[in-house]
């Protein structure tokens, strides 16, 4: 190949290269224009060779573009651009009219210094690169790897929430087990009750006609003449017994054992009721009220030695709800009272009707919550009691029992004066008022 | 430990080499600047690939960082690592053509343009002096504002030992700093040395 037809070739691959070719002079002249850029920017060569680069395309950067040939004129060093940071330096439609994405041809630049024959550089060469593939290859990954992010903080927050629910489920188990024993214990000692309190009566009973009988004997010692010599030994025994306080004692006694039975009686009875295992996840039609006294009953313990226990209970229709979570919220707040409490003060208990709601209030003159607190108090394992004391988890539970029911509770707290639970609760559970309804 | 990879004489010529080419490469900096810039006299050290970052600290410090890697290929071939602190180079951008705010895009694209004007600069002129041409690939980002410890770690450098010429640059009137890092691996050396060689016969 002789040189003549070797620049020819050269001249041809330059003019048809899938690539834009263009090079200035230091005045900013275009000197070559190849047919890419004559194609795309339908400017053909005998309109731009020998004008002003920025004249033909005033739209372009020019302060900036003139710097950047400038820098290759003076460093006689490459320069480039590239699409990531600035998509286009022409203006091109780019090769993808209809299935589109990008609103023009994507472009990555190189900026060649063009040597004549000592060492300056007399032009430089500009080649634009179509990136539009590319960066459209990139923008899908891009938005892909953004979904999978999304997905990925998604789950995350699924497994907390699952976390959350487990360790709810956890809790709520171990409280029904504890319900059950309790229960379970509570029908136990049921039985020795109810045998010891016949006995108790039957005791009664004869201990009565016992008196009955001594009564007899003395009227009838009183109504002889002469008393033999061994009732000298009875009258001594009876003074020795102390007869006279002892037929008065014991009838009191019998009455005070009684009224114990039935004390005992009615706590087990609050067990029971408490707990619910017989009917433990139904909906039933109760008065709060009566949940309350029951609760109340159970945490006798917890309140006795912390606080005087004030009702103020108003009448109340009843509502359908289940009875052993209510009971529930209801003992997380009563021990969440006296725990409030240092030294001693007052619990006062308080219930009301408003239309379709009742609700329930339990008030405490304890040391209060801080605001900054009181938006936490129902997250799961968010505790201020010491460690040993609380869970965490009493309030996000009756929170949750309170929602399911339809309800809300409400929190009125002063920091050393107290705070006050009020809890919301509709006449009628919903689910059933639908089913109701299609009756 | 390996032979050392250069001879003491060859490591003092390429200090030279490495002194004569930045005071050309401050000059032709300057040109395109408009100001003075300060190169500090290169440090020419061979460190295994994982005491890079630990090298880097001594001169950047601690901090974020940005950088931008270039590579650089014909008759001798590595890449140049540019690392920039917090302020990167935002405060050139008027005298490389930018008007107003800049966003990020072109904040990084300055980014590029100034380690292209940098990295061409100061391993032309070594090139040059050594009688070698080289050519450059585009600049890319490496890094956007991480941690300096993070900046090579990722990176897998299969080398051994890695060559690294480092510099740092100054304004007087501008916030601006920069530390570039030529990084040659082993087996580039050796075509180095044999420049290195020539050069020295060349005395």
């Amino acid at each position: 190949m002789d040189a003549g037809s070797v620049e020819h070739l050269l001249h041809f691959v330059v003019d048809r290269l899938e690539v834009g070719i263009l090079a200035v002079d230091t005045e900013m002249r275009v000197v070559l224009w190849n047919r890419f850029m004559a194609m795309h920017s339908g400017k053909p060569p005998e309109q731009v060779i020998g004008r002003n680069l920025f004249e033909c395309f005033p739209e372009l950067p020019q302060k900036w573009l003139e710097k950047k040939i400038r820098n290759v004129f003076l460093l006689r060093n490459y320069a480039f651009t590239s699409w990531e940071q600035r998509p286009y330096l022409f203006r091109f439609h780019h090769n993808r009219p209809i299935t589109g994405g990008v609103d023009a041809m994507q472009q990555s630049c190189t900026f060649l210094p063009v040597k004549g024959d000592g060492d300056e550089v007399e032009h430089v060469c500009i080649n634009v690169f179509d990136y539009t593939d590319t960066a459209l290859y990139q923008h899908k990954l891009m938005a892909a790897i953004g979904e999978l992010e999304s997905e990925r903080e998604e789950q995350k927050r699924l497994i907390k929430r699952l976390e959350e629910a487990q360790n709810q489920l956890l809790q709520s188990e171990k409280l029904a087990s504890i319900g059950q024993l309790a229960a379970g214990v509570a029908h136990e000692i049921n039985n020795p009750i109810g045998f010891v309190n016949s006995n108790l009566g039957a005791l009664d009973r004869y201990v009565q006609d016992l008196l009955r009988l001594a009564d007899a004997y003395g009227v009838a010692e009183d109504a002889l003449a002469a008393r033999p010599p061994e009732f000298q030994a009875v009258a001594q025994l009876k003074q020795q017994i102390e007869f006279d306080f002892l037929r008065e004692d014991i009838c009191s006694l019998i009455k005070e054992s009684r009224d114990g039975l039935d004390r005992v009686k009615k706590i087990v009875q609050d067990l029971k009721d408490f707990s619910r295992v017989d009917s433990s996840q139904e909906w039933q039609w109760t008065d709060l009220n009566k949940c309350l006294e029951s609760t109340l009953n159970v945490a006798t313990n917890e309140i006795k030695h912390k606080a005087e226990v004030i009702k103020d209970f108003g009448a109340l229709p009843e509502i359908e709800c289940l009875p052993s979570q209510i009971n529930q919220v209801f003992l997380n707040l009563l021990v969440n009272a006296a725990q409030a409490i240092t030294g001693r003060g007052t619990i006062t208990l308080a219930s009301g009707h408003d239309g379709d709601w009742v609700w329930i209030a339990i008030a405490d003159s304890g040391c209060g919550i801080a605001p900054e607190q009181i938006k936490r108090i129902f997250d799961p394992f968010y505790t201020t009691k010491p460690v040993g004391q609380g869970t965490g988890l009493g309030l996000s539970v009756s929170y949750n029992i309170v929602a399911k029911h339809g309800g809300r509770i409400e929190v009125d707290s002063l920091l050393g004066k107290g705070t006050t639970f009020r809890v919301w609760l509709p006449l009628r559970h919903e689910t059933n008022e639908a089913v109701d309804a299609s009756k | 430990m390996n032979a050392p990879l250069l001879t003491q004489d060859q490591k003092d010529a390429l200090q030279e080499i490495a002194n004569i080419g930045m005071g050309q490469a401050g000059a032709s900096i300057a040109k395109v600047l408009d100001e003075f810039v300060q190169l500090s006299i290169p440090r020419v050290l061979f460190v295994p690939p994982e005491e890079i970052p630990v090298a880097l600290a001594l001169t950047i410090g601690e901090g974020q960082v940005s950088s931008v890697r270039q590579a650089f290929h014909g008759s001798m071939r590595g890449e140049a690592l540019l690392v920039y602190g917090d302020q990167r180079c935002n405060d050139l951008a008027d005298l490389m053509g930018y008007d107003g705010k800049l966003d990020h895009a072109s904040e990084l694209e300055l980014l590029l343009d100034v380690s292209n004007v940098l990295a061409g600069a100061c391993l032309g002129e070594i090139a040059k002096q050594l009688g070698m041409t080289i050519g450059f690939s585009a600049p890319s980002l490496m890094a956007d504002a991480v941690p300096l410890e993070s900046l090579l770690q990722a990176e897998a450098l299969p080398w051994k030992t890695a060559l690294l010429v480092e510099v740092n640059f100054r304004l007087e009137q501008r916030s601006f700093a920069c530390h570039l890092v030529m990084l040659m691996p082993e087996n580039e050396v050796a075509a180095l040395a044999a420049a290195l060689d020539r050069f020295l016969e060349s005395f």
